[in-house]
């Protein structure tokens, strides 16, 4: 079986399972059938995965298995299809591994759900595997964009899971406006590349101007879907969804897809500085924004998600930098240890029935476990040395450095120190000292369902540091680890954020002082959402009022005076039959002089 | 005596029954004027059969008058029908087709 | 002598037609078309037509006129007195007449060789009696069928219903028919 064919299993599977879900409704009310068949094929589909990894190692070559899709009558415009090569075996693992953890996870989390909303939560998640899966293996950016909008609105599906509740059903409608604005960019950019182009691939040669347009449009769609400044807003509101959603939609892999499109377009790219220079300052500019806004947060959930905001943003840096290696390898460890923050916080949620991380405390010795699954996720994420986390970070750092007069980079050390804080203060908050009421008093250890994926991401977040070279390896590139200058400052700047933090929050009942803290961030924070709330209700509410009015009266009128005059025709038309008799022979008689003159006249 | 002299005085009897079914009110009147207007054809081929030979327009002729007579009984038929439905004779009364 | 013959008879025909349109009185109206249709028959006379001349006393004039005698007193109101006609419409009527028989008679007019050829041979009542009794058979035939279908027709139509038998709106429009005479 050829290295495209396994990749493509991993796409078939998934879509087997959710197929069968969608036609054969049962499975879904029943509950359990669905769970089951959702985490086989997510199961399967892993072992696939790694299958296409290994071969990619032993022979880095892409193979591409792809049948024609759009064509013209002498021209094939884009296939269908398969494209593997090390940075989609690479992403395909990332991929089913988490999404594989995470259903498993869900298992015992959505326990309590009734059997149909358990069915059609795991129907959800096969649906998003394929979703991910089509747009990872994707040959050209056309079935890229397919894949994209798929996700978007597994998404959707999933933020809104718990339909009922009005918050959730406004985030999943806010996450899919957001990123639907961003999305046409993607689509003006991909037509702006074919246009250019004739073709819908990354690796077109294109005229400067051309290339910059086309790549400025899929930075806005990055700009979406990876939550960068300014359209970052849905993502802490997403987190209405379930947890382990949170860990593998936002977190892990969904949030990623940006970043994945950049690595792919890097050909692109590589012909639009422009572009780079601004992914470069955007980047690192959400994240010290997203930074700061996560030191605020007081639902553990929220302070995760301006984390991947962060996060996000280093990565994106990375890419404007210019250097696809670290941008994505900051990608794959972050999908490890932010699902596995997300894992142990929905872990804790569950224990203690409660978001807020004043409402837990103390849960490391009641829970050692999750305790410790969520301490080793902190410390990869702040880039403490030996954790993975180190490593990408490093590679970040390294890239950016000395670009556009050392700002990007200064930002990103600071944020690294805020990052380090604010997990800080999570830990010594929810975990460590007494527990703050009653609720995190009664917290206990989930079961194994839970616990496994948790212990294997931890192993995940601590030891991917050791493939970094295997993983510059796939990309053609030789890494050597020195402890340097930019690391030394890195890793320095991770252990005094966390020491910082014991320091403030050790202490029982401390809190940021409020007039330097709150106030400040919080304002910052809702002016973004408030000038989107003035667009859309005084801009495009008029306008579409407008547009409506003009639908309604204009369009809907024309075609009613239409109807109208047609049965006013018919009314006038009536008066001829006057029922009349003599009036008919007239007509009759008419008819014949008429007749005899025109015999005549011929 | 000439073909086309025979043709005017045809033509003139049957202009004289297009008036009476126009301009008449009571429904056997109007029978009085389709009678004239069957007539005046008649006299038209029987004329055509005198001057241009052949058997033809008397046969028509014989044919056509046998027609009409057929045509009075059942007008009259519905004449009386008319009288009983309106209490009155007049074309006019029935306006059953009316819109 | 034979011109002034047909003028005679043309001038008959034509004031007689006119009286019959023209007539105040139903019934004097159906006499003068009586009239009418004995000049017709003395017209055919002089044209060597005498079977059809025949025809035409024996059928319209004795049957015919009968027929619209009868149609008339039948439908006269209670008091017996001959319906007065109005004549209605008089303009656009004449009009549309006077317009027709302008048309046919430039037709007329305008038709070259009409009166050209030499008078043929007369045609015998024989002649006439093999056309129809024996090459147009058919038509025959079916002519006594329509005249039974027309006699059939007529009874269905005028007849009237039993009031004893069915209440139909007929017999209700009939019931005050009557009792508004």
């Amino acid at each position: 079986m050829s290295t495209a064919t396994l990749a493509l299993l991993t796409l078939a599977l998934p879509a087997s399972a959710a197929l069968v879900l969608a036609v054969v409704p049962i499975l879904r009310t029943k509950g359990w059938p669905a769970a089951t068949l959702a985490v086989l094929s997510a199961f399967l589909s892993f072992g696939c995965a790694l299958g296409v990894l290994s071969r990619c190692l032993a022979d880095p070559t892409p193979e591409v298995l792809a049948v024609p899709w759009l064509r013209t009558s002498n021209a094939v415009l884009a296939e269908v299809g398969v494209r593997v090569d090390g940075v989609v075996a690479s992403m395909l693992v990332v991929v089913t591994l988490v999404a594989l953890c995470v259903q498993v996870f869900s298992i015992g989390y959505m326990h309590d759900e009734p059997r149909p909303a358990f069915g059609r939560y795991f129907a959800y998640h096969a649906l998003f595997l394929l979703s991910m899966n089509v747009l990872v293996v994707a040959p050209n950016l056309l079935q890229l964009f397919v894949g994209w909008e798929l996700v978007g609105v597994t998404s959707y599906l999933l933020i809104g899971f718990y339909y009922r509740k009005p918050s959730a059903a406004r985030a999943a409608l806010k996450a899919f406006w957001v990123t639907k604005f961003a999305d046409m960019g993607f689509l003006a950019g991909l037509l702006t590349l074919f246009a250019a182009s004739g073709k819908f691939a990354w690796d077109a040669r294109l005229a400067p101007g051309a290339a910059t347009a086309v790549t400025m449009l899929l930075f806005l769609a990055v700009v979406g879907k990876s939550a960068q400044f300014p359209l970052h807003v849905w993502l802490p509101d997403a987190m209405e969804g379930p947890t382990p959603v949170s860990a593998l939609l936002h977190a892990a892999t969904m949030v990623a897809a940006g970043v994945f499109l950049v690595v792919r377009a890097d050909p692109l790219f590589a012909q639009a500085e422009a572009t780079r220079t601004v992914m470069l300052a955007l980047g690192a500019a959400t994240a010290l924004f997203a930074a700061c806004l996560a030191l605020v947060q007081t639902d553990i959930k929220k302070v995760l998600a301006y984390s991947t905001c962060s996060q996000l943003g280093y990565m994106i840096a990375a890419l404007g930098a210019g250097s696809m290696l670290a941008g994505f390898f900051h990608l794959t460890t972050h999908a490890f240890f932010k699902a596995l923050l997300f894992l142990a916080a929905g872990s804790a949620i569950h224990a203690v029935h409660s978001n807020e991380i004043g409402e837990m405390g103390g849960l490391a010795r009641r829970m050692p476990v999750t305790g410790a699954a969520f301490v080793i996720g902190a410390l990869a994420l702040a880039g403490v040395p030996g954790f993975s986390g180190f490593f990408s970070k490093d590679l970040v750092l390294e890239a950016v450095e000395g670009k556009l007069a050392g700002v990007p980079w200064a930002a990103l050390l600071v944020t690294a120190f805020l990052t380090a804080f604010y997990m800080g203060r999570v830990v010594v908050v929810a975990f460590l000292g007494a527990p703050s009421g009653a609720k995190a008093e009664h917290a206990r250890e989930p079961g194994w369902s839970m616990r496994g994926p948790l212990v294997v991401l931890a192993a995940l977040a601590a030891g991917t540091g050791l493939f970094t070279a295997s993983f510059a390896h796939l990309y053609g590139r030789e890494y050597h680890f020195e402890m340097g200058v930019g690391p030394s400052i890195a890793a320095a700047l991770a252990l005094a954020g966390f020491g910082a933090a014991f320091a403030v929050f050790g202490r029982r009942g401390a809190s940021l002082p409020r007039v330097l803290g709150l106030v400040d961030r919080l304002a910052r924070a809702s002016a973004v959402d408030r000038f989107y709330e003035f667009g859309y209700r005084r801009v495009a509410v008029t306008v579409a009022g407008g547009l409506g009015w003009l639908d309604r009266y204009v369009v809907d009128g024309l075609i009613n005076l239409l109807g109208y005059e047609a049965l006013e025709a018919g009314e006038r038309s009536r008066a001829v039959q006057t029922g009349f008799a003599p009036d008919y022979l007239l007509a009759a008689m008419l008819g014949v002089v008429g007749l005899a003159a025109w015999g005549v006249l011929r | 005596m000439s073909l086309s002299s025979c043709l005017l005085l045809s033509a003139a009897l049957f202009s004289v029954g297009v008036y009476g079914l126009l301009a008449r009110r009571h429904l056997v009147a109007i029978l009085l004027s389709i009678e004239l207007m069957a007539n005046a054809a008649n006299v038209a081929f029987v004329a055509f059969g005198r001057f241009h030979g052949g058997t033809l327009g008397q046969t028509f002729t014989v044919f056509a008058i046998a027609l009409t007579v057929a045509e009075v009984a059942v007008g009259l038929a519905l004449a009386m029908l008319l009288f009983r439905r309106h209490g009155d004779t007049a074309l006019a009364v029935a306006t059953e087709t009316k819109g | 002598m034979e011109a002034g013959g047909f003028a005679l008879i043309s001038v008959a025909l034509l004031v007689s037609a006119i009286a019959v349109v023209r007539g105040r009185n139903l019934v004097h109206a159906v006499l003068w078309l009586g009239m009418t249709l004995l000049s017709t028959a003395a017209l055919y006379a002089m044209l060597d037509a005498s079977f059809v001349a025949g025809v035409q006393v024996l059928l319209y004039v004795g049957g015919v006129v009968t027929l619209m005698i009868f149609g008339v007193m039948i439908t006269l109101h209670g008091d017996g007195k001959p319906p007065e006609i109005y004549v209605a419409r008089d303009g656009a009527a004449a009009a549309t007449a006077l317009a027709l028989f302008s048309a046919i008679a430039w037709a007329i007019e305008a038709t070259p060789g009409l009166d050209a050829s030499s008078a043929p041979a007369a045609v015998s009542i024989a002649d006439v009696g093999r056309v129809i009794l024996r090459d147009q058979l058919l038509a025959f035939e079916t002519i006594s069928m329509l005249l039974l279908a027309a006699i059939i027709g007529a009874i269905v139509v005028a007849r009237r219903k039993d009031p004893g038998t069915r209440t139909s709106p007929s017999a209700a429009l009939e019931a005050a028919a009557r009792a508004a005479e």
